[in-house]
């Protein structure tokens, strides 16, 4: 991932899958505070993902709004109230979709790579 | 994006503040459990920090993308700079009342004058499918309006039914009311039982008239208006059980009209027209025809129809009657006379130059202000806000000004409609109804927007242009640059507008003038009219009316106060509509000419000058040989077309009405003299040929009293009615005036927005005075160095006072120049308004320019005097 636009500091993970990740994430792991999900999706990744760990902020706002996940309000480890995040059911539905995009894309894209060397 | 996340997006911008207690809760929460993991793999408390800080990026760029996530950012945006804006005003609060009034008078203004334009011109007529509502008439010559005959009318009805749904014929009337307390008279129409299915008015109460109640022997009835109903009648819920006695007659109310249009007219009430048989002439036209197309007919098509059917019927009628055109002309242009047409809009063009300077001054101000605030908008732009972001917020700022300026306007057109409609609505035509409606409201808004954007982009462009260096480096100073030209070209534009405003309201004002010195050829001082109508149970026959009217001058004549009585069909100064032939023996076609029946009062009470001949006096009654007396235009005419040289003593035939029934008899009638032509019509129309015949020869019902008093003219109105109830205790006296009212109605209706334009063109030269001041106001604050140095140089107070007063003076001059151009172009369309003044009067143009001119040096006089009076010490010092 070296081609990174600067000036859209939030697109460091390839657009549109930072949502697939936190919604895969919350699938495997159940109910996650942000941080939680952030450093989850870090350690999964390895050091080949730049992210920054508030760029899931935005990103968690957005999905909530969707529909897609759900907040209550829980107790972090340091006795602080936050917010958990679980998956909807449409949530749910829309993370086979995502996936299902992902493979159709990686898919073409492959097939393309092939077909061209 | 799916509808739930806007609506979620919507809904964010109202839990603005919760969202984003709750993401700085977020961000701290994260940061707290990032720094616990780094300290658990060793780092310090100092270092952890660090380490979750890094980790976590940029706090202010992510708040930055949640809210642009979460909601709308322009519409937060917005809001912000609305808020902001809003404080702004607050902390100048001077600065703010004088735009907002500014604007306030401006929008105002114009929003009134639109709601006149609206109701007037504009709007459909208040009845459904108003465009089927047509007149018809029959055309003798283009442009000649003649009435129609009972025949006639009956003859459209049967055979035009293909093309209207309703044709119906109206005559006005006038009755006397009485009750217990006394009589009043009562305005009203005679009409065919189809008169409200053309006009699509149901009954609010009862019904409207059934289609035998136009036939001869149905009962007496009549519909009120719903004015009527609630003032004369008092509002009476139990109306339809009533029967008032109109004219001795007891006539039962069969309905009352909803409120509306036909409050606004004067007619009271409308009783069923019954066709007498010797009303059933061909050659007698008295009948105002109405008609409601059938759908999807045009007025074009209706016309051709009707002409059709005019061809068909005259084919054995002489060739006079054969060649006449009927018209059929919707209602709705009707209405608005092009006299009336002009004067709205040219008053409503001197309302948009209001405008127009109150958004010139408007920039001004802002302008100004925009310079003071020079420094904080450069902080801003330094601290990283976009220049875009800068132009939206002064634009929201004037927005915030131009929307309450909008408000305040609206009141005041609130206010302005309040005051002014009873004084305009005699001159409107009754289907207008001015009001603050929605239409109008969004005119309003309209306006204020087109304000804001006008006003506002300019200043907001140009301060966000200037150079942030230059802003915060203070010891830039002078008045030269792109900010001051365009602040002095502005105050140029101002003064050019308000020149043509105040050149249009002079040239109105001069024709007003000229208007009241105009020789009408009638002395009309202490002169009252009133309106005698007798109602024909009471005088059946000429013979009584005529001793009426004899016993009632003669009685008038010995009340206290009067000087001299004159009665007459007709007013002095007023439309004769009565239009009569004579014919001249030898020449074939008759003289048209306007028939007026006097007294022998008349022409002595109106000091109306006996040119050849005598005049009429008492000794020609109903037993004397007939007589007449003419006036010059008639004698000119008759001179030309029959070759008579002198008139008096010759005998021709006149046609001449009869007292009630509508048949003419054509006497023989000799004439005995020859009067001074009395103006009857608006100045630039000539005088038309006037015959007058003596009232006791061919009585009216109706006639009109013309009253001299002595000096107090309200004094004698009692004994005036004490007279009149003496000889007849039943008859009602109405219309009463006075001959100027009558006088100011006939003559000045062209020049009549003088006044109006007068006020507009005053508030347009006190708004360029003021943007004037403005100007050099600031150009003196911003040049206090430069006097202050030049003072020190030796330059004495005079030369400081004359080099600012110069700088006022080359600016009111160039406006000036501007203002002649404009004025020269603009003022031509008020020619038709103007009496023997021309477009171009000379006089009116240099007291406008000498009149700006001053104020030009009053506005310049006030910051010269500061800058005289500056101590050029202080000044040096104080830049420092």
């Amino acid at each position: 991932m070296s081609a990174i636009d600067m000036s859209k500091p939030q697109s460091e993970v390839p657009y549109g899958t930072l949502d697939l990740l936190i919604l895969k994430t919350l699938e495997a792991m159940g109910p996650l505070h942000g941080y939680a999900i952030s450093r989850r999706i870090e350690q999964v990744s390895g050091d080949s993902l730049q992210l920054s760990q508030g760029s899931v902020h935005p990103a968690l706002i957005r999905l909530e709004q969707e529909g897609w996940i759900r907040t209550d309000w829980g107790i972090s480890e340091t006795n602080r109230k936050v917010k958990f995040y679980s998956l909807t059911r449409a949530g749910k539905k829309q993370l086979l979709v995502e996936v299902a995009n992902w493979e159709k894309a990686t898919a073409l894209v492959a097939h393309f790579l092939e077909s061209m060397s | 994006m799916t509808v739930r996340r806007a609506v979620e997006r919507l809904l964010a911008l109202v839990r603005r503040r919760r969202l984003d207690r709750e993401l700085e809760n977020e961000i701290l929460a994260h940061l707290e459990l990032a720094e616990r993991d780094a300290m658990a793999r060793g780092l310090s408390p100092e270092e952890a920090r660090r380490a979750a800080r890094r980790r976590f990026g940029g706090i202010d760029q992510m708040k930055e993308e949640h809210r642009d996530q979460r909601s709308f950012r322009w519409i937060e945006t917005l809001l912000r700079d609305l808020r902001y804006g809003l404080a702004a005003l607050r902390r100048a609060p001077g600065f703010t009342a004088i735009v907002v009034s500014v604007l306030a008078l401006g929008i105002g203004a114009n929003v009134a004058m639109f709601s006149v334009v609206d109701a007037a011109l504009l709007k459909p007529l208040p009845f459904p499918q108003p465009d089927r509502i047509v007149r018809l008439w029959e055309a003798p010559q283009p442009g000649v309006l003649n009435a129609t005959s009972a025949p006639d009318f009956l003859d459209w009805k049967r055979l035009a039914n293909t093309v209207f749904e309703a044709l119906s014929a109206e005559q006005s009337i006038s009755v006397a009311l009485t009750d217990k307390d006394g009589a009043t008279r009562l305005s009203g129409k005679a009409v065919t039982a189809d008169y409200f299915q053309v006009f699509s008015t149901r009954a609010q109460l009862g019904r409207t008239f059934a289609p035998e109640e136009d036939q001869p022997g149905a009962a007496p009835m009549i519909v009120l208006s719903h004015a009527a109903w609630q003032s004369d009648f008092g509002g009476d819920p139990d109306i339809l059980h009533r029967h008032p006695i109109l004219d001795g007659v007891p006539h039962q109310v069969i309905g009352v009209l909803p409120p509306g249009a036909f409050d606004r007219d004067e007619t009271r009430f409308w009783k069923p027209l019954v066709f007498t048989p010797d009303q059933q002439v061909r050659d007698i036209h008295w009948l105002t025809v109405y008609g409601r197309l059938r759908g999807g007919v045009t007025a074009a098509q209706a016309g051709e129809r009707m002409q059709a059917i005019h061809a068909a019927l005259t084919e054995t009628r002489s060739i006079e009657d054969r060649k006449a055109t009927i018209v059929v002309a919707p209602l709705a242009r009707l209405l608005v006379g092009a006299g009336l047409q002009r004067s709205i809009y040219v008053a409503f063009g001197a309302v948009a130059l209001v405008l127009l300077i109150a958004c010139a001054n408007t920039v001004n101000l802002l302008l100004a202000k925009a310079a003071s605030r020079g420094r904080e908008l450069a902080v801003r732009a330094a601290l990283g806000a976009s220049r875009g972001r800068l132009i939206a917020q002064l634009l929201t700022e004037s927005m915030v000004l131009c929307l309450l300026g909008g408000v305040a306007g609206i009141a005041l057109a609130a206010l302005l409609i309040r005051v002014a409609t009873p004084i305009w609505a005699d001159s409107l035509p009754f289907t207008a109804d001015v009001k603050l409606d929605l239409r109008v409201l969004s005119f309003a808004g309209v306006v204020a927007l087109g304000v804001a954007l006008l006003a506002g982009t300019f200043p907001a462009l140009r301060a966000s242009f200037s150079n942030v260096a230059e802003s915060l480096n203070r010891s830039v100073r002078g008045s030269s640059g792109a900010h001051a030209r365009l602040r002095r070209a502005i105050v140029i534009g101002e003064v050019a507008l308000s020149l043509v405003l105040v050149c249009g309201a002079l040239l109105l004002f001069r024709s007003l003038l000229k208007l009241q010195q105009l020789d009408t050829g009638v002395r009309i001082e202490n002169v009252i009219t009133m309106s005698v109508d007798l109602p024909p149970g009471a005088y059946p026959t000429p013979q009584k009316a005529a001793l009426f009217y004899r016993a009632m001058a003669q009685r008038l004549q010995a009340a206290p106060g009067v000087s001299q009585v004159g009665l007459s069909t007709v007013l002095p100064l007023q439309w004769i509509s009565n239009g009569e032939g004579i014919l001249v023996p030898g020449i074939p076609e008759q003289v048209h000419v306007r028939f007026k029946r006097v007294d022998p009062g008349y022409f002595r009470a109106l000091g109306i000058p006996v040119l050849a001949g005598r005049g009429i006096t008492g000794q020609d009654n109903d037993g004397t040989p007939r007589v007449m007396v003419i006036n010059q235009a008639l004698a000119a005419r008759l001179a030309e077309v029959a070759r008579m040289k002198d008139p008096v003593g010759k005998v021709v035939r006149v046609s001449t009405p009869g007292y009630l029934e509508t048949r003419v008899f054509i006497p023989e009638v000799e004439i005995v003299g020859v009067i001074r032509s009395e103006r009857v019509s608006s100045p630039g129309d000539s005088d038309p040929p006037v015959v007058y015949v003596p009232l006791a020869q061919a009585p009216s019902p109706q006639v009109k009293l013309l009253i001299r008093t002595g000096a107090e003219m309200a004094v004698a109105m009692p004994a005036i009615r004490e007279a009149v109830r003496e000889i007849d205790p039943n008859l009602p006296l109405g219309d009463v005036e006075t001959m100027q009212q009558v006088r100011d109605r006939t003559l000045s209706g062209a020049s009549r927005p003088a006044g109006l334009i007068g006020a507009f063109a005053a508030i347009a030269v006190l708004l360029a005075g003021i943007g004037l001041y403005g100007v050099l106001s600031h150009t003196v604050t911003l040049q206090r160095r430069e006097i202050g140095i030049r003072m020190a140089l030796g330059a004495g107070a005079t030369e400081v006072l004359s080099h600012v007063l110069r700088n006022a003076l080359s600016m009111v001059a160039v406006g000036l120049g501007l203002g002649l151009l404009a004025t020269f172009a603009l003022t031509r369309v008020m020619k038709n308004l103007l009496f023997e003044v021309s477009p171009l009067d000379p006089v009116a143009l240099t007291v406008a320019c000498v009149s700006i001119a001053l104020i030009g040096l009053l506005a310049g006089f006030l910051p010269a005097r500061r800058a005289a009076s500056l101590d050029p010490v202080e000044t040096l010092r104080e830049e420092g």
